[in-house]
C-alpha cells in the first residue's frame, strides 16, 4: 500500500515539474507568434499534450457578495478573502505540508533565541501601479496595524503585532518609531518579538499593502478611502489586480502584465455573486468555470456535480470541526456584566459534571452515522480537536467507537440509573435528568444533527430536551457572551482554524473567551503553555509530543465531543487546467492558470 | 387641497418620531450585537469591546437614541458596522433604484397580464379559458416565490438560455439604450417571481368586478339603449371596475417593495430587501433603523 502511495506521489512530482517546465519555453515568443501556434494547436485537436497557453478568461462563482472591503488591514470575511488572495501577497506563504515557504521574501534569517527574524526581499517586484516593493512597505503595513485607533477603526489584525517589541508603546501612541519592524535597508526588513516566539515565519505572514498609496491617510480614513473601497484603486502586488466590478454582482479581476514571478495566461478572472442553488446548474452549463471557498459544492450534490462531464471536482479535509459540547461550568451574573472571565467564580453545571457522563454520551453518539448520513460520507469523524493537516494532529487517543453498551456500562457505572421506570435514567440522587441541547440556525447540516443525537442519547436512556433552535446572534449571546446558569448542559458549534499554527489556546485555554465549555482544567493549560515555551518549543517534536499528550487529556476529560470535520469540495471546469490546491484553498499560483480554449 | 396634504403630513413627523423610538428599542431589545456572531479564535475579543465602546454601544439606549436620532434629522443615518464604516445612505441609494424598478416590473407584469384576463373571464364565464385561468389563479397563489423562482430559472435560463439567471446586468461595458434593455432583460425573470402571487390576485379581483359592473342596472340601460358591446365594455364596465383595482393597486407597490425579500436572494438581485434581512440578522443597527424608516414611508 505504501508503496503504491509512494508511486503515485513520484506520478504526480513528475507530471507537475512537467508543466512547470513549459511555461518557460513558451514565454520568450511574442503573444502573435503564440496565437498562431494555438490556432493551429486546437485545427490538430491535441488538447491533451498542449502546454499552458496564453490568453482566455474564467469565471468564478460565491454565493454570498463580499462586504466590500478589499484592504487586507481591515477586511473580515472570506468573501473579500476571495478577491484579496489574487491582489495581494504577503513575505511568506505556506506548501502542501503547511511549511512556510518564500513569497515576497526569498530567504530569511532567524536568530539564536528566536527573537529577531531577517527577511530578504524580491527585488523588482512592482505595485499594481507601476511603483516599486521596497522594506518600507512591510514596515508601513504593520506600523498602521500598530497604530493608535487601528482597531477603533475597525480593524481585528492585532495578533500580528502584539507580540513585536515595543507594540504597547508604539500603539500608546508615546513613540514615532515601532521597535517590532525596522527597515535594514531597501530590500531587508528585520521583525524583532518582545518574547522568544515558537512560529515567528507566522507573524510575519501578513498581505502587504502599499505605503506610497496610503502614506497620507489617517488609519481612522483607511476603511473608506477609495484604495480600499474601488476597483482600479485598490493596489497589491498580486497575480491579478482589481479592475472592475457591479457591487454586489460580478468582481474583475485582470492580470497584472509586470507580475514578478511571470505573467500570468489568463487574461480575466471574473467573481460572480450566484445564489447558492443555481451554483451547481452553472457549473453544468459552463457560464461558471469554478467554486472554491467559502462554502464549494454541497456534500449532498456531490454525486450530481460528479456526474456532470465538463466539471472536475476536488475533496479535501476542512480545517475545522463541528461539536457538541458540554457546558461544564457557568458564569456569575456579576462576571457577565463585567465581561470577566474569572474560573474561581464558575458555577459547576452537575448535569455533565460526572467525566464518565460525558465518555457515555460520547460512545452514545453514531458519529460515522452523521458523516454517512448527513454529509453523505463527505467528512471524516475525529477525536482531537487540532486540524488533521497539521503534524501536531494524533490519531492516537480515545476513540469512542459507537456503542450503545459501552455507554450504559458507563452511565450505570456513574450512578445513572432509571430507577422510576419511565425509560430514561435519573440521577445518582435519584432525580430527574434532562440535558438541555441548544443548537443555532443557519448550518442545515448541524440543524439535522440535533434530533439524531437526540435520538442517539435516548436509545441509552438520557433524556434529552431540544431547544427551539435560535439564530446565531441569539444562540451565541446564551451560550458564549452572557452564559450564565441558563440551563444550557449541551451545545451544537463549529469552528474554522486557521491553517499558521496548531496552537489550540484560542479555543480551549481556561480564560478564553471562546472556551464556551468553560473548561477549567488546570492540567489543560500547563500543556498548551508548555508548548509555546521557549526555547524548549523551538523543536518541533517537542511541541509535537505535548499537543498529542494534551489532545489525549480532551478526549479523555472531554469538554465537547468532536463530531464530524466536513470535508471541502471544490469543482471546476476541465477546460481550467494549473489548479494545484492548497489544503486550505484551491487559489494557488493563479499564474499558472490556464485554459485550453484561449482566444 | 393644500391644506390637506400640508396637514397630512404634519401628522406624518410625529408619527414618524415614534415609530422611530420603538424600532429603535426594539432593535436593541434584540439579544447580540454586531459583533456577536463574529467568533474568531486568532481575535481578542478585547478588540471588540474595544469596538463597542469606541460606537458607543455600551451606552444607555436612550443616549444612543438621542444621539441616533439628533443626526437622523439633518439627513445623517451614520455609518454600518458590518460594512466597516461606509455610510449606510451610500449603501441603501446604491440598492434603492434596484428595487423600486422590480417592483415596477412585477406591477406591470401584474397590470398586463392580470386585467386582460380578468376581463375575458368576466366577459367569458365558465368557459374553458376562464377555468384555466382560475386554475393559474391558485396556483400561482400556492407555489412559493423561491420554488417558482428556481422552475424559472431552470427551464427558462439553463434548460432554453432565454433569461439570464442572476444579477441586474451583464457587466460595465454595456450603456445606454444597450444597457437599458440589458436590464429589462435580468429583470424578466425576478419580476414575474415577484409579480406572480399578485397578478393571481387581480386576475379574481378583476373577474369579479366586472362580472359586478356588468350585472348592474346602467350596463343594462345602455345595452338597451342600444350601445356597441365594445363601448360598453370600455366607457362603462372599465371605469368603474377599475377604481377599487387601482386603489388596491397603491398598496400593492409598497406590498412588491418589501416583500422581495425571497425573491432578491433566490436571483441574487441586489435591493433592499437583501440588505435589510442581512442588517437584521448581523445587528447592523445603523441600516436596520434608516431601511425601516424607508419602508413605512413608502407605504
Amino acid at each position: 500500500m505504501l508503496l503504491v502511495l509512494t508511486l503515485f506521489a513520484f506520478l504526480l512530482a513528475a507530471c507537475n515539474s512537467e508543466s512547470g517546465e513549459d511555461p518557460g519555453a513558451e514565454e520568450d515568443p511574442g503573444t502573435e507568434e503564440q496565437e498562431e501556434n494555438n490556432e493551429q494547436e486546437e485545427e490538430e485537436e491535441e488538447t491533451e499534450q498542449e502546454g499552458p497557453v496564453e490568453g482566455g478568461s474564467i469565471v468564478g462563482a460565491m454565493d454570498t457578495a463580499p462586504a466590500g472591503v478589499f484592504n487586507p488591514i481591515f477586511y473580515s470575511e472570506a468573501y473579500e478573502a476571495n478577491i484579496l488572495d489574487f491582489t495581494h501577497e504577503a513575505l511568506v506563504s505556506q506548501n502542501n505540508s503547511l511549511e512556510f515557504i518564500p513569497s515576497l521574501a526569498h530567504d530569511w534569517e532567524i536568530n539564536e533565541d528566536q527573537t529577531e527574524i531577517t527577511l530578504f526581499l524580491e527585488e523588482g517586484v512592482k505595485w499594481h501601479d507601476g511603483e516599486d516593493f521596497t522594506a518600507d512597505d512591510v514596515v508601513f503595513t504593520y506600523k498602521s496595524i500598530a497604530s493608535p485607533g487601528y482597531t477603533e477603526a475597525g480593524g481585528i489584525r492585532t495578533e500580528y503585532v502584539t507580540p513585536l517589541k515595543g507594540y504597547e508603546a508604539f500603539n500608546a501612541g508615546e513613540t514615532e518609531e515601532f521597535e517590532g519592524v525596522t527597515a535594514v535597508d531597501d530590500y531587508t526588513v528585520k521583525f524583532t518579538f518582545a518574547e522568544p516566539n515558537v512560529n515567528p515565519l507566522y507573524y510575519v505572514g501578513f498581505p502587504i499593502i502599499p505605503e506610497h498609496v496610503f502614506a497620507d491617510v489617517a488609519i481612522a480614513d483607511m476603511p473608506t478611502h477609495e484604495a480600499t473601497l474601488n476597483p482600479g484603486k485598490v493596489i497589491g502586488t498580486g497575480p491579478f489586480a482589481f479592475t472592475d466590478m457591479v457591487e454586489r454582482e460580478q468582481y474583475v479581476l485582470t492580470r497584472n502584465e509586470d507580475y514578478w514571478k511571470g505573467k500570468p495566461y489568463l487574461e480575466q478572472i471574473t467573481w460572480k455573486v450566484v445564489d447558492q442553488s443555481v451554483i451547481t446548474s452553472l457549473l453544468e452549463t459552463g457560464e461558471i468555470d469554478f467554486v472554491a471557498d467559502p462554502n464549494g459544492v454541497p456534500a449532498a450534490d456531490y454525486e450530481m456535480v460528479a456526474g456532470y462531464e465538463n466539471v472536475e471536482m476536488i475533496e479535501q479535509t476542512d480545517f475545522g470541526y463541528q461539536l457538541m459540547g458540554f457546558k461544564l461550568n457557568y458564569r456569575t451574573k456579576e462576571d457577565v456584566e463585567s465581561g470577566a472571565i474569572n474560573p474561581d467564580n464558575w458555577e459547576e453545571n452537575p448535569d455533565v459534571a460526572d467525566q464518565k457522563v460525558r465518555q457515555a454520551i460520547a460512545y452514545a453518539i453514531d458519529r460515522p452515522g452523521l458523516v454517512e448520513g448527513l454529509l453523505y460520507g463527505r467528512g471524516s469523524v475525529i477525536n482531537a480537536p487540532i486540524a488533521q493537516q497539521f503534524w501536531a494532529y494524533t490519531e492516537d487517543v480515545p476513540q469512542y467507537e459507537h456503542s450503545t453498551e459501552e455507554a450504559e456500562a458507563l452511565l450505570d457505572e456513574a450512578g445513572y440509573v432509571d430507577t422510576n421506570d419511565d425509560g430514561f435514567r435519573e440521577n445518582p440522587d435519584g432525580e430527574e435528568w434532562v440535558l438541555e441541547l441548544a443548537y443555532p440556525t443557519g448550518n442545515k447540516i448541524r440543524e439535522r444533527s440535533a434530533p439524531v443525537i437526540q435520538e442517539n442519547l435516548e436509545a441509552v436512556g438520557i433524556k434529552v430536551n431540544l431547544q427551539q433552535p435560535k439564530e446565531m446572534s441569539a444562540y451565541i449571546n446564551d451560550i458564549m457572551t452572557k452564559d450564565t446558569n441558563n440551563g444550557v448542559d449541551l451545545y451544537l458549534l463549529g469552528w474554522s482554524l486557521g491553517s499558521g499554527d496548531p496552537d489550540p489556546s484560542g479555543l480551549w485555554n481556561i480564560e478564553a473567551a471562546y472556551n464556551i465549555s468553560r473548561w477549567n482544567n488546570p492540567e489543560s493549560d500547563e500543556l498548551i503553555f508548555k508548548a509555546l515555551e521557549a526555547p524548549d518549543a523551538f523543536d518541533q517534536e517537542f511541541r509535537k509530543k505535548t499537543y498529542q499528550e494534551w489532545q489525549e487529556l480532551f478526549a479523555t476529560d472531554l469538554p465537547a465531543v468532536l463530531l464530524y470535520a466536513q470535508n471541502k469540495i471544490y469543482a471546476f471546469n476541465k477546460r481550467l487546467n494549473g489548479i494545484e490546491p492548497l489544503p486550505y484553498s484551491m487559489i494557488n499560483d493563479p499564474h499558472l492558470w490556464w485554459v485550453d480554449d484561449a482566444q | 387641497m393644500y391644506k390637506y396634504i400640508i396637514r397630512r403630513i404634519l401628522v406624518f413627523i410625529p408619527m414618524l418620531f415614534a415609530l422611530s423610538i420603538i424600532v429603535f428599542a426594539l432593535a436593541k431589545a434584540a439579544p447580540g450585537d454586531p459583533f456577536t456572531t463574529m467568533l474568531d479564535p486568532n481575535v481578542d475579543r478585547q478588540v471588540y469591546e474595544d469596538r463597542k465602546e469606541a460606537l458607543g454601544l455600551n451606552d444607555p439606549v436612550p443616549v444612543q437614541y438621542a444621539r441616533w436620532i439628533g443626526k437622523a434629522v439633518q439627513g445623517d443615518f451614520g455609518e454600518s458596522i458590518v460594512y466597516n464604516g461606509r455610510p449606510v445612505m451610500d449603501l441603501i441609494s446604491a440598492r434603492f433604484w434596484n428595487t423600486i424598478y422590480l417592483g415596477l416590473v412585477a406591477l406591470f407584469f401584474t397590470i398586463i397580464v392580470a386585467i386582460p384576463i380578468g376581463i375575458y373571464s368576466a366577459r367569458n364565464p365558465y368557459s374553458l379559458l376562464d377555468y384555466a385561468a382560475t386554475g393559474f389563479g391558485f396556483i400561482g397563489l400556492a407555489i412559493p416565490n423561491f420554488f417558482f423562482g428556481l422552475l424559472a430559472i431552470y427551464f427558462l435560463s439553463i434548460q432554453f438560455g432565454w433569461f439570464p439567471a442572476q444579477g441586474t446586468v451583464s457587466g460595465n461595458e454595456v450603456s445606454g439604450l444597450k444597457e437599458f434593455l440589458d436590464r429589462l432583460h435580468h429583470m424578466f425573470l425576478p419580476g414575474i417571481t415577484l409579480g406572480l402571487a399578485s397578478t393571481a390576485t387581480y386576475m379574481r379581483y378583476m373577474r369579479s368586478e366586472v362580472l359586478d359592473v356588468l350585472g348592474s342596472d346602467y350596463i343594462r340601460t345602455a345595452k338597451a339603449k342600444g350601445m356597441a358591446d365594445r363601448n360598453v365594455l370600455y366607457k362603462h364596465t372599465l371605469r368603474n371596475a377599475l377604481i377599487p383595482i387601482i386603489t388596491l393597486m397603491g398598496f400593492e407597490f409598497g406590498v412588491l417593495v418589501g416583500g422581495a425579500v425571497i425573491t432578491e436572494r433566490v436571483f441574487n438581485y441586489p435591493g433592499l430587501g437583501t440588505l435589510f434581512l442581512d442588517a437584521i440578522i448581523n445587528r447592523d443597527y445603523p441600516i436596520v433603523m434608516a431601511l425601516t424608516l424607508i419602508l413605512v414611508y413608502s407605504y
